[in-house]
């Protein structure tokens, strides 16, 4: 699993996107991690790393209807794949065992 | 009223569309979009604003920003080849509407190309000079009551004081202008010529680029036995064998002198405005030759070249300085021009540069795009007119996804196509009508590809099919597809005005042609008839020679007998003038009183066989032993020297005390663009070099041979090469004749580029208001009446175009007149005339169309439907 190493904020980004279940888009998965983790988020990282995720294969897009709110212009909603899913898991594993391996956390 | 709520910076948001990936483009602008709506609320405009841009700006990174190869390159490919694809098959779908266009361009470009190679060859003379941009030309203007009239003349002493005095001045030289000289060689075929020679002091190699192929520039004219031919002079005197160090003999009016040859001249290039055959020292003319070697004669022509760093305003003030302090109480002012500049601003007014050539240049390029405008106009309206016919295609086009933008390009590629086709045609054109065209112009062009040249051309033809495609570009590609497909046709009131509006434009400016032919061509008219106060008709002249010097009155009295000859005298009269002078003195003459007369030196009765009449006095006759001390003068002289009785009075020339015998009648000096100018005659028989022979034309040939063969007996080594006064006369106008042909030309064409279109148009409406043609008969309309009914409109359209041309054509003709010292009054009938055949030719192009169209026969097109 070497090389399916997750960033820090592809991971943030990821679990928001599973957390948001099918409602998560640009807007919404910025202004989730804002209310959750209060940090700033800009949308230029955020779709390089959305776009990224894409091209690895651990999120799939669909464009959603097109509304008359937002200029008329469609959302692109965001799931996790499978292969996702695995590597948020494994990702977690190996925290885990980093966890359970501390002798004495205070 | 609704509110319009803020949008976000919309040259931001552009940006955005520009540069993003446009797969993502869509979802991420709207995201950007509901964020700025979110932030409008919370944060204020301004903010949501400057948040938005924040966005923006972060979002223009690598994996952001679009490519710009790949895929899209090969669909411009596509697109390109299926627009060339249709773009051929439009032209087979629409062949009347492509041939009208494509005459219409090629005749276009053929006239731009030619003017195009004209304008480059007049641009290129007399700049190949190695030192073109130091060389400057000593020029004078001599101010009088009457004004400054500007020469090329200056005094021929000049020559040494400014070489020594003004140390900015590193080379200058001296010389005449070209005069026709006779050379003969003494070999065991003896030849002899007539030549164009000119003197030339030693450093006139130098100053000008005229390369030599044998002998040293600095060197050749130095000696005064010692003369320079061209390559071509030398072949016809020496065939073959080497010319150097071979001798010829030189002869003028009753001058001959053996000359040795130093150098051999590379023929002189067709851009040189200076054109000879010879060269001849200088310092044996200004020594030996003349005898009028003052500072107050302007004999000699100038040339210096500067150093580089001088300042020409300077030399000027330091030459005038010199040329003062050598003649005092002078009206005459030297001054500098650059030498580069005289061929095409040769003309002066009161001592300003006031154009010369350059306005023919731009006039004649102005012409020839105008005529190539023509040909857009017709490509514009074909194309707008026939529109509704390629409707479907655009529709379908449109509705498969098709941008407004690339229907642009297609029509775009279809115009620039055609004029490329245009353009081949054209150029197989010009290379046939070159020899043609070189002869009205009386140049040498060639049709050499310099890089200027093809990339002008290149870039013209771009213009052009950008020019011509724009508007129907723009016009169909803005078209709606839904409206199109569901039948509705073009509005009517859409691009019919432009199109009027074009048709009016092209006839305005093929009217402004026509009349501008009517009234160059009546100028040129009333300048061959008018009455020069000279009679220029059947007087030849030729030059005094050999025998003809000393013995020259037992041959004016043998010529005398040939029938045919009604008289001969010795003369010195040429068209334009030869020498002007000074050096006259009068009583009561004051300082102001600066009068520059031009001067003829004549022999017994020549005055009379010119036809100058006499107000009072006589002319010069052999009956008075003391006629070598009179002279004439004209009207003007008597009254610029104030002189009430003028016969009899005494006046101080510097050739001596004359008296005055004879006032002659105003007569043009040289054309009638110049006003008339005192003039004196002196009796001078022994300086006066021509024969002046009047013939009565009948037989104009027999009788120029019999002069020739009296002219054999006396001169057997000299040529006899008789000249015309009217023709000289009539090379005055060179310009303005070779203007009255071109613009002939030009006006024909663009008449029938317009005519062209006019047909064009017409076939298309006609054919579009068959139904309504043939219903009118049904109900009983006759034929001419349709005709009347189709031909209305249009007749509307060239009447207005005439209207607005009138004025612009009374002001342009008033201004063209306005150059010559005699002219054709402007009457109605002019402008009358050049609208009703304007109109004429309208109609005439239109009838066989409407004509056509109001005889078919009802039933045949009523019967489906």
């Amino acid at each position: 699993m070497g090389k399916h190493h997750l960033g820090e904020f592809e991971e943030v980004v990821m679990l928001t996107v599973a957390i948001l279940h099918g409602e998560a888009y640009g807007v919404s998965i910025i202004e989730e991690i804002e209310n959750r983790l209060k940090r700033s988020v800009s949308m230029g990282s955020l779709q390089t790393v959305l776009k990224r995720l894409e091209d690895k294969g651990y999120l799939a897009s669909e464009l959603g209807e097109a509304t008359s709110v937002r200029g008329g212009k469609r959302k692109r909603f965001f799931t996790v794949t499978n292969l996702g899913k695995e590597i948020l898991k494994a990702t977690k594993d190996q925290r885990m065992s980093l966890w359970s391996a501390i002798p004495d956390f205070a | 009223m609704r509110q319009k709520s803020p949008t976000p910076p919309y040259l931001i948001l552009t940006f955005f569309r520009w540069f993003c990936d446009p797969r993502m483009a869509e979802d991420i602008e709207g995201d950007l979009l509901e964020r700025f709506e979110i932030r409008l609320t919370t944060k204020g405009q301004f903010r949501a604003k400057l948040l938005f841009i924040k966005d923006v700006l972060l979002l223009f990174r690598p994996s952001m920003i679009r490519s710009f190869q790949g895929q899209q390159k090969l669909n411009y490919y596509d697109m390109f080849k299926h627009n060339i694809t249709i773009t051929f098959r439009s032209f087979l779908r629409q062949k009347s509407s492509f041939i009208i266009n494509l005459i219409g361009l090629s005749s276009g470009l053929t006239c731009v190309l030619l003017i195009l190679l004209w304008v480059n060859d007049e641009l290129k003379t007399d700049r190949f000079h190695e030192n073109s941009d130091q060389l400057h030309y000593i020029m004078s203007n001599h101010t009088d009551a009457s004004g400054t009239r500007t020469w090329k003349g200056t005094p021929g002493l000049l020559l040494e004081e400014i070489e020594a005095q003004i140390p900015e001045i590193e080379l200058a030289t001296a010389y005449t202008d070209t005069h026709e000289f006779t050379i003969s060689t003494k070999s065991e075929t003896p030849i002899s010529l007539k030549v164009e020679g000119k003197f030339a002091s030693d450093h006139f190699l130098s100053v000008y680029s005229y390369p030599l192929v044998r002998g040293n520039a600095s060197s050749v004219l130095a000696n005064n036995s010692e003369a320079v031919i061209t390559k071509a002079l030398a072949e016809k005197l020496f065939s073959n064998e080497d010319a150097i160090g071979k001798t010829i003999e030189w002869h003028f009016g009753g001058n001959k002198k053996a000359f040795t040859i130093s150098g051999i001249l590379e023929n002189i290039p067709s851009h040189s405005s200076e054109q000879f055959e010879l060269l001849l020292p200088w310092n044996f003319y200004h020594d030996e030759l003349i005898t009028f070697k003052q500072w107050g004669n302007y004999y000699a022509r100038i040339a210096t070249v500067l150093q580089a760093n001088a300042n020409p305003q300077l030399v000027t003030e330091k030459v005038d300085t010199i040329f003062k302090n050598n003649l005092e109480d002078t009206n005459v002012d030297l001054f500098l021009t650059p030498y580069s500049s005289l061929y095409l601003y040769g003309e002066y007014e009161n001592g300003i540069q006031a154009g010369g050539r350059i306005e023919y240049v731009r006039l004649i390029s102005f012409i020839a795009l105008l005529i190539l405008f023509i040909a857009c106009i017709n490509f514009i309206n074909l194309a707008t007119a026939k529109a509704s016919q390629r409707m479907k295609e655009i529709g379908v086009k449109k509705s498969m996804g098709a941008s407004k933008r690339s229907l642009a390009y297609q029509f775009l590629t279809e115009s620039i196509l055609i004029c490329l086709i245009a353009l081949g045609i054209s150029g197989l054109l010009t290379l046939l009508l070159l020899p043609g065209f070189n002869q009205i112009t009386e140049k040498e062009i060639a049709l050499q590809f310099d890089l200027t040249l093809v990339l002008s051309v290149v870039g013209l033809v771009t213009l052009v099919g950008i020019v011509a495609g724009s508007y129907p570009a723009l016009y169909l590609s803005k078209m709606e597809a839904l409206s199109i497909l569901k039948g509705f046709k073009l509005a009517k009131s859409s691009g019919g005005i432009g199109r009027k509006v074009l048709v009016i434009f092209q006839f305005t400016l093929s009217t402004i042609l026509i009349v501008s032919v009517m009234v160059v061509y009546q100028q040129m008219q009333l300048i061959q008839n008018q009455n020069l106060g000279y009679n220029r008709d059947n007087l030849i002249y030729f030059e005094r020679e050999g025998k003809l010097t000393d013995q020259s009155d037992a041959f004016i009295n043998e010529i005398k007998n040939i029938t045919g000859v009604e008289n001969a005298a010795i003369s010195g009269f040429m068209v334009g003038g030869l020498n002007s002078t000074g050096g006259v003195a009068w009583e009561g003459k004051t300082e102001k009183d600066q009068i520059q007369f031009w001067e003829y030196n004549v022999g017994a009765n020549s005055i009379d066989l010119l036809g100058v009449e006499f107000i009072s006095g006589r002319d010069f006759s052999e009956e008075f032993a003391t006629d070598q001390d009179v002279v004439i003068f004209n009207e003007t002289a008597i009254k610029a020297m104030g002189m009430d009785d003028p016969i009899g009075k005494s006046i101080v020339h510097y050739t001596g005390n004359k008296k005055i015998v004879g006032v002659v009648k105003d007569f043009a000096i040289g054309s009638l663009h110049q006003d008339v100018e005192p003039a004196i005659f002196l009796n001078r028989p022994a300086s006066a070099n021509l024969i002046m022979v009047k013939i009565d034309g009948t037989s104009t040939a027999r009788t120029l041979q019999e002069i020739e063969s009296a002219y054999a007996e006396f001169n057997p080594e000299f040529p006899f090469k008789p000249a015309f006064v009217d023709q000289d006369y009539q090379a005055l106008y060179s310009s303005e004749q070779r203007i009255a042909s071109l613009s002939k030309y030009a006006a024909a064409l663009a008449i029938i580029i317009s005519c062209l279109g006019l047909f064009g148009l017409t076939a298309f409406t006609t054919e579009k208001r068959i139904k309504e043609i043939s219903i009118r008969k049904v109900l009983g309309s006759g034929i001419w009446r349709i005709v009347f009914l189709l031909t209305k409109q249009f007749s509307a359209l060239v009447a207005i175009g005439i209207l607005i041309a009138l004025p612009f054509s009374y002001w342009a003709a008033n201004r063209w007149l306005n150059d010559f010292a005699v002219k054709i009054s402007l009457s109605w009938w002019f402008f009358a005339l050049a609208g009703i055949a304007t109109l004429v030719i309208a109609w005439l192009t239109v009838f066989g169309q409407t004509f056509k169209a109001a005889r078919l026969n009802p039933a045949n097109n009523l019967r489906n439907e």
